[in-house]
């Protein structure tokens, strides 16, 4: 019995709610409503659940019966599992290094955003005006007073990823207060951990509940949020449509960081983790839904004020053109008088340069976003024309940065723990640790603060994690189904909750999820292979929109040692540990021991 | 509503900024010609000399509108973008720049709260342990710590408890 006993949770409601802010982040306020609207609506729901229920709950339930087991981080965990596969362990470990490092930075993004709410004039909603005060500033021009905000106030990106320059200070400070928060939450390892879960767990959820209640009210809302639903059968041909689906099931309730097994191991030992696992699953895929209806009022919102504003601009320009007085146009007849003057004066109206059909409501709603693009463009050009911006802003902001704080803490407990199990990390004082591992991710971090920071943001959040967690919980289901052998699993399970797990996890352990994975990666493989140079999207200033752009060679050469240095813990950690057993057997020339794994 | 009393409204404010551009010369509603007016309230002006001799040049009418841009804007209650004199481009109002911008004092103050709850937290587990390390130096004295010691480091054996093996959520 060591010295120091394992901490614990104060109670399984803290466990649950921890598993619930760490599944339950950005992922399902901005790329669930996305997809859902490009692969078909109300139809993508199918394939969502199938998978659900076909991947997401049997591997999230494997996860955390791991990690309740063998009390240890994911490096301890795996290596009590097979000693060869310690690697897998370690995998998890650089995943989550990479992805606490830029993680962090959508943080202080949110933190940007929300102190720049405090003002009479939210600052990206209106262009500034140039030096010599005749208009605004060209680059807001050409694109919007939104984009332009992010893209030159906030990021001050550069033109590429080659060209860069000094820290933004602005930023800078934000994501120090992003890690220095961060380290409060954890500073005292699950004791803190635990306390802070009730409110980031539950608070986004008072928010989303206000802002549906907002969103629906919104005028042109049920334009979104129709549009969303309107199922389109026909995607469920597409195989990138369930691909997509069996994604974001992985990515969503957070499989392979490690974080899981992390928050498992400080349970106790007959938790019943089994409901619990269901419970959270069932929870975050709700959310899913759930925030793609706060999205998409929010966008039928939007759509319908970008047409409204179109159709007024338009019907201005007819006005001044043919010089009629005010009241000839109202809103509800600019379309038909475009037909009219169009065939009364061919000529003059050719002249003005309008397009046949100049506003589209559906190509409005067509432009689907995901991503940092959704979260801080465009909902923030709906909140600016909502009564009482200020205070809607403010809210969303708070709720973008609990979701976020509440999967760094998964995030960050996924590398901690871990290495807290090894002997020469464990000496030193949770306090002192925790803040190195902060500090050090902050030094990093400080890189995508740069002009070119964004770009090299965008590519550890497409090539650092996907890859190499496919590959880990792949490795991770077969090796718990075949290598450790799924009879003595069962036994474990049977020895924590007192009853053996029935056929329906069986089968999807044993047979389906590694199917299902193996053709996941394989797809992965094959459209990497397919698409050529990988791309990006560059922000051109001279024309005010993203220019797709191929990654230099260098960026390549980094993408390949994102995804190498992770997935290489693996057989590099079992090369070890061969060797390290030759090297015993040769002085002693015994037998080889059988190392017991479970009680 | 437009009507003849705006259009005099008018006259007079480009009148009241004609005499502001070139003071000593006693403008007035005369002096303002306008023509081709429209149902679009659009109309093209001249102004006259005072004498009704010369034809003001445009740079001068130019440098009088943008210098009273403002109030001939306040006399119809409309803006710069509602009240538009072409090919005189507005002048827009230099943007108000405080000292210090607005997002760093919330900055501060969120910052403040959180260091100060960082040197709470870190600074209370170091006097606990402190606290701890007496305690402990001033118990291996007594012999009463003997007795606990040995309840402590015994193993917790499942199989007597009476809990309820499996918890709930």
């Amino acid at each position: 019995m060591g010295k120091d006993v394992r901490p614990n949770w104060d109670n399984p409601m803290q466990f649950v709610l921890a598993c619930v802010s760490y599944a339950v982040g950005l992922g399902n306020v901005w790329r669930f409503p996305y997809l859902c609207q490009s692969h078909g609506g109300g139809g993508f729901l199918i394939p969502y659940l199938i998978m659900l229920v076909l991947e997401g709950i049997p591997l999230f339930y494997l996860e955390l019966a791991i990690g309740q087991k063998m009390s240890l981080g994911s490096i301890g965990a795996w290596t009590a599992i097979s000693p060869y596969l310690g690697g897998v362990g370690l995998a998890s470990v650089v995943t989550s290094l990479y992805l606490c490092l830029y993680y962090n930075i959508i943080n202080a993004w949110s933190f940007w955003y929300l102190f720049h709410s405090f003002q009479s004039v939210l600052p990206w909603a209106e262009c500034p005006v140039n030096a010599n005060l005749t208009g605004p500033i060209e680059e807001c021009e050409r694109a919007t007073p939104t984009q332009y905000f992010f893209y030159r106030e906030t990021l001050d990106i550069s033109s590429n990823i080659e060209v860069n320059g000094g820290v933004h200070m602005g930023q800078a400070l934000c994501l120090l207060l992003a890690w220095i928060i961060t380290y409060l939450f954890i500073v005292r390892g699950v004791k803190s951990t635990g306390k802070v879960v009730y409110f980031t767990a539950t608070f986004p959820y008072l928010v989303l509940f206000i802002y549906l209640i907002r969103g629906v009210t919104l005028h042109g809302a049920i334009n979104g949020v129709v549009y969303m639903f309107t199922p389109k059968m026909e995607q469920l041909a597409n195989p990138t449509t369930w691909i997509n689906a069996a994604t974001q099931i992985f990515f969503s309730l957070g499989l392979g960081f490690g974080s899981l097994i992390a928050f498992a191991s400080y349970n106790q030992y007959n938790n019943n983790f089994e409901r619990q696992a269901i419970v959270v699953s069932l929870i975050n895929s709700s959310t899913s839904i759930f925030a793609s209806i706060v999205t998409f009022s929010i966008y039928g919102f939007k759509a319908t004020v970008n047409y409204e504003n179109c159709l007024e601009s338009i019907r201005v320009k007819l006005l001044n053109a043919f010089s009629l007085s005010e009241d000839t146009i109202s809103m509800e007849t600019v379309l038909d008088w475009i037909e009219k003057l169009n065939t009364t004066y061919p000529e003059q109206f050719a002249e003005l340069g309008l397009e046949a059909v100049p506003c589209d409501l559906n190509k409005e709603l067509d432009t689907a976003v995901e991503g940092t693009g959704l979260a801080f463009i465009v909902y923030s050009e709906a909140i600016k024309n909502m009564p009482l911006p200020q205070f809607w802003s403010v809210l969303y902001f708070i709720m973008l940065l609990l979701l976020g704080m509440g999967s760094m803490l998964g995030n960050v407990t996924a590398i901690i723990t871990p290495l807290r199990d090894f002997k020469i990390f464990s000496r030193m004082s949770n306090e002192l640790f925790n803040g190195l591992v902060c500090l050090f991710c902050l030094l990093l971090g400080f890189g995508f603060t740069t002009p070119s920071g964004n770009y090299w943001f965008t590519m550890f959040n497409d090539y650092g994690a996907t890859f190499s967690l496919l590959f880990i919980v792949l490795i991770e289901v077969i090796t718990v189904s075949y290598i450790y052998g799924i009879k003595r699993f069962e036994k474990d399970i049977e020895d924590m909750l007192g009853h053996r797990p029935n056929w329906y996890w069986k089968i999807m352990w044993v047979v389906v999820s590694p199917v299902l994975l193996i053709a996941l990666f394989i797809f992965y493989i094959v459209n990497y292979i397919q698409g050529g140079t990988p791309t990006y999207q560059a922000w051109d200033k001279d024309l005010g929109k993203a220019v797709v752009t191929e990654y230099p060679v260098f960026g390549q050469l980094f993408i390949a040692l994102l995804l190498v240095s992770s997935v290489s813990c693996v057989p590099l950690t079992a090369l070890y540990a061969y060797c390290k057993k030759k090297q015993r057997k040769q002085p002693n020339q015994r037998k080889r021991t059988i190392s017991t794994v479970s009680a | 509503m437009w009507d003849d009393n705006e259009m005099f409204l008018f006259r007079s404010t480009v009148a009241y900024a004609m005499r502001r551009q070139l003071p000593g010369q006693q403008f007035s509603v005369p002096n303002i010609v306008v023509c081709n007016e429209t149902a679009r309230v659009s109309f093209w002006f001249v102004v006259m000399s005072p004498d009704m001799g010369s034809l003001i040049p445009k740079q001068q009418v130019e440098k009088a509108v943008r210098m009273s841009r403002g109030r001939i804007n306040s006399a119809f209650m409309l803006t710069d973008h509602t009240l538009e004199f072409i090919g005189i481009a507005p002048t827009l109002a230099s943007p108000y720049t405080p000292d210090t911008p607005p997002w760093l004092i919330v900055f501060g103050v969120v910052m403040g709260v959180v260091v100060a709850g960082i040197i709470f937290l870190v600074g209370s587990s170091v006097v606990q342990k402190k606290r701890k390390k007496k305690q402990k130096s001033t118990d291996n004295n007594a012999e009463v710590n003997e007795e606990h010691s040995a309840v402590n480091e015994g193993v917790y054996n499942m199989s007597f408890t009476d809990e309820e093996r499996i918890t709930r959520i």
